[in-house]
């Protein structure tokens, strides 16, 4: 049995998934300053969860921010790439994937599982994770709990600034003047979706639409996006997960296309050791 | 890790000597006063080059100056200074970063300010500003500068030329807008007389003209040899190699150096020698100035096996025998109808193309004669002009053309806080594996 790995290290999480013909293990953990170097612990866990060693790996490939300071990865490649590989295993039907990770957010139009264009926020956090992440963070609310929060809110508060500080500020003056918490979520869930959706639709945007990452786990940022395509948007059953699930399909298909000319790619001949952010 | 293994960017020897250039080019200014010659603060593609040079005037280039401090990296304190008197970072960097310059000047007293990239530029004795469709700044830069520098006449004239209608014939208008920019030419040299205190000497400008003329046919025909499979020549070397076309236009100098950049591309061509080997895309520069302070991105497409064997921006001439002119004996009128019909002659092409504009006719053009895969553009935020209609261009070039993998860069002229490196490497990465997937699906 062959076994690959995909190893995601974004700038928030890092993720990992170890497949054969079915997914073995995927497991997600923080990549924040403190954990940067323990990409390969990650690692360990699920190689522990699947019940193998490193030894049994076949071929590893590294995406997200951090893939080229993978020092046991085969390959790398973007994550760009490895979310629509991923998504074209999950959900076939999608053309259009839009990706709120934790420092941006991507736009990717897909055709058989291949990029065919791809957008990216500039270099402005609001429209990505941490924006959400702050916000919540400001207003008391868990990062976890702001969709299912936003979903009671009895009208949409109207946020005029998506700009990250002034956001913040603005939350705190209008909660002060005794706007409901739910409202204002919900609000800054629109902004959030209006910024996005004026990045994805300079991409000829063509249904099916999937959400991934982070952000995908918000259900009122969801249902947002959703009112801006003016559809349902599909979500994947654990949307962190794709670009490492993309990441090892395309260790995969390397693998075989080499087999199939009875050859082998080159691998890192690599030990399981820290990643390399700060060397 | 195992990375794939890079191949060599290879640079043209030729465009070693592009400093020297761009450094005589500034220090002319400062020798300027000393051989009894009238410095004219002047801007690119304007049409005055061959007045200056029939005249012998020393042209200070302000986008050329701050173009040095951005690839240099130091030109934050001119951006600051220019920003401590409420000149705001979104206006073109090019003029904040000189306006900035020419600010610590004058409070020296006209001298450079010490540690100025290459020992700066000279206080000018004039402002030659060129208001037209291509920049906004022109009309307004040398008015804002001449605040600083109160003594200096500022002269600006204005060179249209038939604005795109796809329903309207511009060559019926286009002898209008022809005598309009050979009267203000004919007003610039009236005011450049009166500077200097000497006469045109028009049998020389005549000769500038015709040395210009040689040199725009020079620029295309070496140019035009990037068409060759691999490459032997990218748009990293020629954001340097446009230098002796856009700054010293009508010299012996700039034409002698196509001379010898034709003769190393034959060489290299002869040789088999490409910019990437092996060159796995081509990809055209479709539009927007590059990031003077991140030339080397260049470098990382080339180390990744993509070329770009054609662009867009400083290609600032064409085949004179292409644009058709009427026959003149006058220089000057001569000047004009190349200015006009420079601008124009993608016109007719974009009529024949329903949905497409001259720019993005231009874009289909480059794609096809230079067989590109990919269209990287640039969007400077600063720059207004030329970077306002990017994302139009490029969803009008999928539209009317074909779906072909666009990749549009973000960042500035000069203002680096506008640059992160991982991110823009990160997109070309992201770019270069759609162009991969692009070329698999055509088989």
């Amino acid at each position: 049995m062959e076994y690959y790995a995909g190893v995601d290290i974004g700038s928030t999480m890092t993720k990992v998934v170890i497949m054969s013909d079915r997914i073995e293990a995927s497991l997600i953990g923080p990549t924040g300053p403190e954990h940067r170097k323990l990409a390969n612990r990650v690692m360990e866990e699920a190689l522990g969860q699947a019940r193998l060693s490193f030894d049994d790996l076949t071929y590893i490939v590294a995406t997200g921010y951090g893939r080229i300071n993978v020092p046991f990865a085969d390959r790398q490649i973007t994550e760009i790439t490895c979310h629509a590989k991923g998504l074209q295993s999950l959900l076939p039907s999608v053309k259009t994937v839009i990706d709120i990770g934790g420092q941006d957010t991507k736009g990717i139009k897909i055709l058989n599982g291949k990029v065919m264009n791809f957008v990216m926020n500039d270099k402005c956090a609001a429209g990505t994770g941490r924006f959400l992440e702050i916000i919540a963070d400001s207003l008391g609310v868990p990062l976890n709990k702001i969709g299912e929060v936003s979903l009671a809110a009895e009208k949409i508060a109207s946020i005029s600034s998506t700009c990250t500080v002034f956001a913040e500020q603005e939350m705190i003056s209008r909660l002060a003047a005794g706007e409901p918490i739910a409202n204002l979520i919900a609000g800054i869930h629109d902004a959030v979706a209006t910024r996005i959706a004026s990045l994805v639709k300079k991409l000829n945007v063509e249904p099916d639409i999937a959400v991934t990452g982070g952000g995908a786990k918000n259900i009122g940022l969801v249902k947002a996006l959703g009112s801006k395509f003016g559809r349902e948007l599909l979500v994947p059953p654990e949307p962190l997960i794709t670009g490492a699930l993309g990441a090892a399909l395309m260790g995969r298909d390397i693998y075989e296309k080499y087999a199939a000319e009875g050859q082998k790619p080159s691998r890192s001949r690599k030990k399981l050791e820290e990643a390399t952010f700060f060397k | 890790m195992a990375e794939e293994k890079k191949g060599r960017a290879v640079a043209t020897s030729t465009a070693a000597s592009i400093p020297k250039f761009v450094r005589g080019n500034m220090s002319a200014t400062l020798k300027a006063k000393e051989e009894g010659k009238k410095v004219a603060a002047a801007f690119i593609a304007d049409g005055q080059d061959e007045i200056m040079r029939a005249m012998d005037i020393v042209p200070a280039w302000g986008e050329s100056f701050s173009g040095v401090c951005a690839a240099k990296r130091d030109a934050e304190k001119y951006l600051q200074k220019a920003e401590s008197d409420n000149f705001s970072r979104s206006l073109c960097t090019y003029a904040t970063c000189n306006i900035g310059f020419d600010m610590m000047r004058e409070e020296l007293g006209g001298v450079a300010p010490e540690g100025a990239p290459w020992g700066g530029m000279a206080r000018p004795d004039m402002m030659l500003g060129n208001g037209q469709l291509l920049c906004d700044p022109r009309f307004k830069w040398p008015q804002a500068t001449q605040h600083y520098q109160q003594d200096v006449p500022v002269f600006v004239t204005n060179m249209y030329y038939p604005p795109w209608d796809p329903n309207g014939d511009h060559h019926e208008v286009e002898a209008i807008y022809v005598k309009y920019a050979a009267d203000e030419l004919r007003e610039t040299v009236k005011f450049c007389e009166k500077i200097t205190g000497k006469k045109m000497d028009y049998d020389r400008l005549a000769k500038t003209v015709e040395l210009s003329d040689k040199t725009w046919d020079l620029f295309i025909d070496t140019y035009e040899l990037r068409k060759n499979i691999p490459t032997p020549m990218d748009t990293g070397d020629a954001m340097n190699t446009m230098v002796p076309l856009t700054f010293n236009l009508g010299t012996q100098e700039a034409y002698d150096f196509y001379v010898s950049l034709k003769a190393e591309l034959e060489q290299k061509i002869a040789d088999g020698v490409g910019v990437a080997n092996p060159e796995k895309f081509r990809v055209i520069w479709a539009a927007g100035l590059p990031s003077w302070f991140a030339l080397g991105d260049f470098q990382y497409f080339n180390g990744k096996g993509v070329v770009f064997p054609v662009e867009v921006t400083y290609r600032g001439c064409e085949k004179i025998e292409r644009l058709n002119l009427p026959k003149t004996n006058d220089p000057l009128e001569h000047i004009a109808w190349r200015w006009v019909r420079y601008w124009t002659h993608w016109y007719d092409a974009a009529k024949k193309r329903p949905g497409s504009t001259p720019k993005v006719e231009r874009i289909i053009e480059y794609i096809e004669d230079y067989k590109c895969d990919g269209a990287v553009f640039h969007s400077a935020f600063s720059c207004r002009s030329w970077h306002a209609g990017i994302m139009q261009q490029a969803a009008t070039l999928k539209k009317v053309y074909k779906d072909i993998p666009v990749l549009i860069m973000e960042g500035d002229i000069v203002d680096i806080s506008s640059y992160n490196e991982a991110d823009t490497h990160n997109r070309i990465d992201a770019f270069i594996e759609t162009l991969a997937a692009s070329k698999a699906r055509k088989g």
